[in-house]
């Protein structure tokens, strides 16, 4: 009887380190592009911080629905979705809207540094349409069909998306570039 | 594919693979440079999308996960422990109380005997010599090295299914019973006792326990302390 049960609970265990070294290499893989992703969508470091660990908490808990390591970045990414949207249900008035991204930090060089600030402010000022379909193409590298299965939606749709978020970066950008001459010159 | 189609294209996906794009592009020197500084403005946006990672933010994730796993599972163990520890707790307290209670108590005992005798021995009114009184002792393998003073009685009995050697002897104040009981791991001795008319006290010698009853009068203490030590045992 003791031995059986032994067994079972050596199995039990070693169940456990497999789990938790699939779970250490979905981390390792994925939570760098994961957290960049959740920034973007959020707006706020802390904020992102705080839903990317509760992605990966809830991960970890239904890692054994995950059969497909191919899967797994768009299994995260749908799950870091659902957190935020719940983050919105519990604080329906407690919205982050911090549109310059101030805390993004980077030790560039001077002018590299202010050419990115201001892409990034440009970015973030993207309404949410566009910038979730941008930033999954430019974090994930997804392809339009990828785009829109994760995000449930039309291929074309994404694809206009796509479109009207760079149109709308490179207006911004030629708008300052503009004012930048103008100012200078 | 015209102009706007083209270009909506490729914003969309600066690196759009389609065949029909790349041909345009291959073929317009204007389109090339389009998609050129298009490229240029991908990659500026993509390493600005790289918001730096806090250095022990990969260690929090894999840390609390573990840390989750761990505390269910030593809750889990803990619990298990201290059932363990505390059935082996009970089991260990009992089995002492049980043994303790089942000790037999020697100066109880020997007033209970001298009582339910009543006068057959204390009646005696014999004299043993001490070869006499060593004759018997000899059968535990101990002796009285100085004489005892009178000895009224001194014969075999049986003590709680151990053979004794039982003896009526002049106290102080009037006679007193002597036990003298081969060891037993059920006796205890370590006591005294008082009860119908009596007292008793007993104490352990190499060898032997002895039991002093006496009547409440009887200085039992001082009789237990000459005996005790009187008596040798050669084992």
């Amino acid at each position: 009887m003791f031995s059986r049960k032994k067994n079972s609970q050596a199995s039990v265990s070693s169940d456990m380190a497999n789990k938790q070294k699939r779970y250490e290499v979905l981390v390792l893989a994925l939570h760098n592009d994961i957290f960049r992703y959740a920034c973007w969508l959020v707006k706020n470091k802390t904020v992102a911080e705080d839903i990317v660990q509760e992605t990966f908490l809830r991960a970890w808990k239904s890692l054994d629905s995950l059969k497909d390591e191919k899967a797994a970045k768009s299994w995260l990414i749908t799950i870091l979705r659902r957190e935020n949207a719940r983050r919105f249900e519990r604080k329906r008035f407690d919205l982050v809207d911090i549109d310059d991204v101030s805390v993004i930090d980077d030790q560039l060089s001077n002018e590299v540094e202010i050419e990115h600030r201001e892409l990034r402010a440009i970015m973030a000022s993207l309404s949410e349409e566009y910038r979730e379909p941008l930033m999954l193409q430019i974090i994930f590298g997804y392809s339009g069909d990828e785009i829109a299965q994760q995000l449930n939606l039309n291929k074309n749709t994404v694809m206009t998306r796509l479109f009207r978020a760079r149109n709308q970066v490179k207006e911004a950008l030629d708008k300052t570039n503009d004012n930048w001459g103008r100012t200078n010159g | 594919m015209d102009e706007l189609e083209f270009r909506r294209t490729l914003y969309a996906d600066p690196n759009c693979t389609d065949d029909v794009v790349l041909a345009a592009i291959a073929d317009d020197p204007k389109k090339q440079e389009f998609y050129k500084e298009l490229k240029q403005l991908n990659k500026k946006m993509q390493n600005a999308s790289q918001v730096k990672v806090p250095d022990d933010f990969v260690h929090k994730l894999i840390m609390r996960q573990t840390m989750q796993s761990h505390k269910s599972n030593k809750t889990r163990h803990s619990i298990q422990l201290a059932m363990a520890a505390s059935v082996a707790f009970v089991v260990g307290m009992s089995f002492t109380m049980w043994q303790q209670s089942n000790l037999l108590d020697l100066s109880k005992q020997a007033i209970a005997h001298v009582h339910y005798e009543g006068g057959y021995a204390l009646d005696a009114q014999e004299n043993f010599s001490l070869q006499q009184v060593n004759a018997k002792l000899a059968q535990f393998g101990g002796e009285f090295t100085e004489e005892l003073g009178h000895v009224y009685y001194a014969n075999f009995c049986d003590f709680e299914k151990v053979r004794s050697l039982h003896m009526v002897m002049q106290g102080e104040n009037g006679k007193v019973s002597v036990f003298v009981i081969p060891h037993d791991d059920t006796h205890n001795a370590r006591n005294s006792a008082s009860g119908k008319g009596y007292k008793s006290q007993a104490i352990d010698v190499k060898g032997a326990s002895i039991v002093v009853v006496g009547e409440e009068d009887a200085n039992v203490q001082k009789m237990k302390e000459q005996l005790k030590r009187k008596i040798r045992f050669s084992a």
